[in-house]
């Protein structure tokens, strides 16, 4: 954790852990792993809320649990910039994390894969591998989307790649 | 689907849906209350903390720094940052603040104290000080983290209140302490009854101290004693007088010290400074004037003005015996020469007869009547008319020359006969130092008569002296070499005077010099000026005769040269005979050329003579000396400087066969000397010549002897025919008349030829006639050539004189 802030570190200790060692194709297992995921993610979402740090919304696409989507969101400049957020749950899963995708941005920066799919640091594989299975969906986001977006989108925005959609407005205004 | 697992999705949906508080972030904060800033809401200064999450107006924070401060009683401006989280510059200057409003608090070195604190920690310190007596302010200073100099003021405020002792020399001392420490400076210094530097007696206290107090006691200043010292010197408890405030002086010190000096300065009439010196007195001539203010100080010593009067009674005594007295012997054994001359200055008697030219002082100490004094310069005359011929003796360079020694016998004759003189003199000068001795005021008539005696007997002396005495002349260099080694030593002068007046050697020999020498220093002088005297009146006689000898040999040179020159001239008729050639130089060389050489060796030599200071008496004869080789040589020698080589030269051209070599080396000899030599030019040739054959003429005409009147006839042809003078041998006249053959007729040739014939034939028969053979016939033979050249002479005189007629 010596790469970490002290501010990702509170919070990543308030975010509940999983027990469940289960992938998709594990039938009941994978069910008891849903319901430990939703719990954990009800609690990160509550303690964002809270701290008037609100910063994504996700749902099961599926009745079964496997792939996931919906919005995240940064605010940079008093301005807020959204994506859409997707991604799948591997059949290794908790192993091996899931892949996150932002299409929107794809192409757009170089720390991301084809696909969309963002490259993360370093410091986030084995810390994943050391905790497995008790880190979940709640903890991937907390310490790979959010730290990405923090590091990414300020120089998307800076570099004109990122275009805000208030843009039009504020050039009225002024 | 699993129905737990709905309720969670549900559950899920429904937090996400739900609306997130709304909280205002530390930047919020931050732009609201410089927003209320801006519309004055809040009028007041706002000061924020460290962290910057906090903000405090400034007058909260004096409060929690008063706070701070009543509490501790002591902080660090540093320390109250850290506790109120405020920057280290609001909280200094908040501080200043504080403290000018609360007048019990100060500000010392980033630190405010109030003054409770100080009164607390002197409580402290003076039960410490109970405890051990003695306390040093840099161990105080240690452990409160001060300043010394700021221990000191603030127990200094305290001292006799809250701190009951006494602050001495960065030390606290408890009462009890001090006076046990009094007793100890006042029972030392009472103790004491020779003067003394007070730092040593601090040390030996010290020292004191440290064995009774041991290891734990604290090193006592020496100020501290010093200042305990100066309280009791004031309240008179220790009597005595402080200089410099190191040396003490007992009062009973200098009254025994004044008691010991007047003691001795009435027991002797005087007083040395080596003894004030070693009772302490360090000035002791302004100490002994200030007290006896009659007294006389001098080098060495103080005197009392009746070692004056006695000393002046003595002097005048021996003034009027006209004796000589040491002052040294009258007055105290500690005085020195100086001393004497001191008292000697203040003798009425003594200046009196200096003035009157009296008496005479030498030596500082030494008083001599002028008259004692004057006899024995008289008698040193005499000695120096002695010293005068011994110089002269050695001064005789050479001994070939007849003159000098005559003048060296008539030197050793006038020597014994001074030395005679001297034997009596010495007899009277010791009867009359017996009469100086025994003090005799009247001389006897019979004295008279032999002082005139004396006196006629110097003149004579005198007159004598002159002519053999030195003199000088020449360069400064040679002169001042004569004189040092001329002039008599200060030792010869000291031992003369020494068997003049044999009354001096009983003095001693120590006191012997310190007579002597001044003695000799004050009549050395006037007897080297007398000798300059005689010696300048000599030098100007030599002058004279070496101008007057110089001249006369000048004359006589240019005369016998210009014959020379005459002569040399006939010689070149007969180059082209070898043989004759030969015969006419040599004969020339040693007649002419060696009479010139020997008048010149032998004036020259004297001159050299008179130059180094040897009298010559001047030869009254003009006839020629004749000087063989070796006595040529032996003068040449004694020649100064290249003179002797080129006369040695000359005397060897003198042995040749060639008239040039001579000539030539004679003009160098000559040109060295500073003589000059004339040359022979054609008008002057010409008269010479015609004075000759006048001469010869004359000679001719008067010539009785048959044989001499040959040369001179041929030398009178010679100067008719050819204008030149011959001088002929008698072995060379045979070559001259063949060589008049071309020039005369055959009788007058003829008339020449037989007398020479005849004449030869005379001298031969005149050689053999030494023999006894047949005494008539030889006899009889040279009287019939006799007649027979006795009737040629008319007609060869007649051949001359008509000739010269013609």
């Amino acid at each position: 954790m010596e790469g970490w802030d002290p501010n990702t570190k509170s919070t990543l200790t308030q975010i509940p852990l999983l027990a469940t060692k289960a992938g998709p194709r594990d039938g009941v297992a994978w069910t008891q792993r849903l319901k430990e995921e939703y719990k954990s993610l009800i609690a990160y979402t509550q303690m964002n809320k809270s701290n008037d740090n609100d910063w994504f919304r996700i749902s099961a696409a599926n009745p079964e649990g496997t792939r996931w989507t919906g919005k995240c969101w940064y605010v940079h400049n008093l301005l807020k910039y959204e994506f859409d957020l997707q991604f799948d749950i591997p059949v290794t899963y908790p192993s091996t994390a899931p892949e996150i995708e932002l299409p929107q941005l794809d192409g757009k920066t170089q720390k991301m894969y084809r696909g969309g799919k963002i490259c993360l640091t370093v410091h986030f594989k084995p810390l994943w591998a050391k905790n497995c299975p008790r880190f979940g969906i709640a903890h991937a986001l907390c310490l790979g989307l959010a730290p990405w977006l923090a590091a990414e989108i300020p120089i998307l925005v800076d570099s004109g790649m990122i275009k805000h959609k208030d843009d039009a407005s504020s050039s009225t205004d002024s | 689907m699993d129905a737990e697992l709905l309720e969670l999705q549900r559950q899920f949906e429904f937090a996400q849906q739900a609306k997130s508080s709304i909280r205002l972030s530390d930047r919020n904060v931050v732009e609201l209350v410089q927003k209320l800033q801006e519309l004055h809401i809040i009028d007041f200064d706002l000061l924020h903390t460290v962290s910057g999450k906090e903000y405090i107006t400034p007058e909260h924070l004096r409060h929690e720094m008063a706070v701070e401060i009543n509490k501790l009683g002591r902080v660090s401006v540093i320390d109250l940052a850290d506790v109120t989280g405020v920057d280290l510059y609001h909280v200094e200057k908040q501080a200043q603040q504080v403290v000018s409003e609360n007048p019990g608090l100060m500000l010392i070195q980033g630190e405010i104290i109030s003054e409770s604190y100080w009164d607390n920690v002197a409580e402290e310190i003076n039960e410490r000080l109970q405890e051990c007596s003695q306390i040093a302010l840099a161990e105080l200073a240690t452990q409160l983290n001060v300043g010394s100099e700021f221990v000191a003021s603030m127990l200094e405020a305290r001292l006799g209140t809250l701190v009951k002792g006494r602050l001495e020399g960065g030390q606290l001392y408890t009462p009890a302490y001090v006076a046990r420490v009094t007793a100890m400076v006042r029972g030392a210094a009472r103790g004491i009854t020779v003067p003394t530097n007070l730092s040593v007696l601090w040390g030996t206290l010290q020292q004191l101290l440290h064995e009774m107090d041991g290891a734990s006691g604290v090193t006592v200043e020496s100020s501290f004693f010093q200042s305990i010292f100066n309280g009791l010197v004031k309240e008179s408890k220790v009597i005595g007088s402080l200089r410099a405030g190191v040396h003490w002086t007992p009062t009973v010190f200098a009254t025994a010290q004044k008691e010991c000096i007047d003691s001795l300065f009435s027991q002797n009439s005087f007083i040395s400074y080596d003894t004030l010196n070693k009772l302490g007195i360090s000035q002791p001539v302004q100490f002994l004037q200030s007290r006896y203010p009659e007294g006389i100080p001098m080098i060495t010593a103080f005197a009392h003005p009746s070692l004056i009067e006695m000393l002046d009674a003595a002097v005048e005594d021996a003034i009027e015996r006209g004796s000589w007295i040491g002052s040294l012997s009258i007055l105290p054994a500690s005085f020195g020469s100086q001393d004497a001359a001191k008292i000697l200055s203040l003798c009425p008697s003594v200046q009196s007869a200096l003035k009157g030219n009296k008496a005479l002082i030498l030596g500082e100490s030494y008083v001599f009547s002028c008259g004692f004094v004057k006899s024995i310069y008289d008698c040193m005359e005499k000695e120096m008319d002695a010293f005068s011929l011994s110089g002269s003796s050695g001064g005789v360079l050479s001994d070939d020359s007849n003159l000098v020694k005559e003048v060296k016998v008539r030197n050793d004759f006038s020597k014994s006969s001074e030395i005679s003189n001297s034997g009596n003199e010495k007899k009277k000068k010791k009867g009359k130092s017996t009469g100086i001795k025994t003090a005799e005021s009247i001389p006897d008539d019979d004295d008279y008569i032999p002082t005139k005696s004396k006196r006629n007997q110097r003149k004579g002396k005198n007159v004598s002296s002159n002519q053999v005495s030195d003199a000088k002349a020449g360069a400064k260099k040679d002169s001042a070499k004569e004189d040092n080694l001329n002039v008599p030593s200060e030792e010869w002068v000291m031992q003369k005077i020494l068997s003049v007046v044999p009354d001096f050697e009983e003095q001693g020999i120590e006191d012997l010099e310190m007579i002597l020498r001044p003695l000799s220093n004050y009549m050395r002088p006037m007897l080297i000026n007398y000798l300059k005297e005689r010696r300048k009146a000599l030098f100007t006689e030599n002058t004279e005769k070496m101008k007057r000898l110089l001249d006369n040999l000048q004359k006589r040179l240019d005369e016998a040269f210009l014959n020379m020159q005459l002569y040399e001239k006939a010689l070149d008729l007969f180059e082209d005979d070898q043989s004759t050639s030969v015969i006419l130089h040599r004969h020339l060389l040693r007649t002419i050329a060696a009479s010139i050489a020997d008048m010149l060796f032998h004036n020259l030599d004297m001159h050299n003579k008179l130059k180094n200071g040897t009298e010559v008496e001047e030869s009254q004869s003009s006839e020629p000396i004749t000087l063989n080789s070796a006595e040529r040589t032996a003068l040449a020698k004694n020649f100064p400087g290249s003179l002797a080589k080129k006369a040695l030269a000359v005397g060897e051209a003198l042995e040749g066969k060639r008239v040039e070599v001579f000539m030539t080396s004679l003009r160098e000899m000559a040109e060295e000397s500073g003589l000059l030599l004339k040359k022979l030019d054609k008008k002057l040739e010409r008269s010479l010549l015609h004075s000759y054959r006048k001469d010869l003429s004359a000679q001719v005409s008067a010539e009785t002897d048959p044989i001499t009147l040959l040369p001179k006839v041929v030398s009178l042809l010679y100067i008719q025919i050819h204008s030149k003078a011959l001088q002929a041998p008698g072995r060379a006249i045979s070559n001259a008349v063949s060589r008049l053959k071309d020039k005369l007729d055959d009788s007058a040739y003829k008339i020449l030829t037989d007398y020479q014939t005849a004449t030869v034939t005379l001298l031969s028969l005149v050689s053999a006639a030494t023999g006894d053979q047949e005494e008539d016939c030889t006899s009889d033979r040279i009287l019939s050539k006799r007649e027979f050249l006795e009737n040629l002479m008319p007609a060869l005189k007649g051949l001359v004189l008509n000739a010269s007629q013609s």
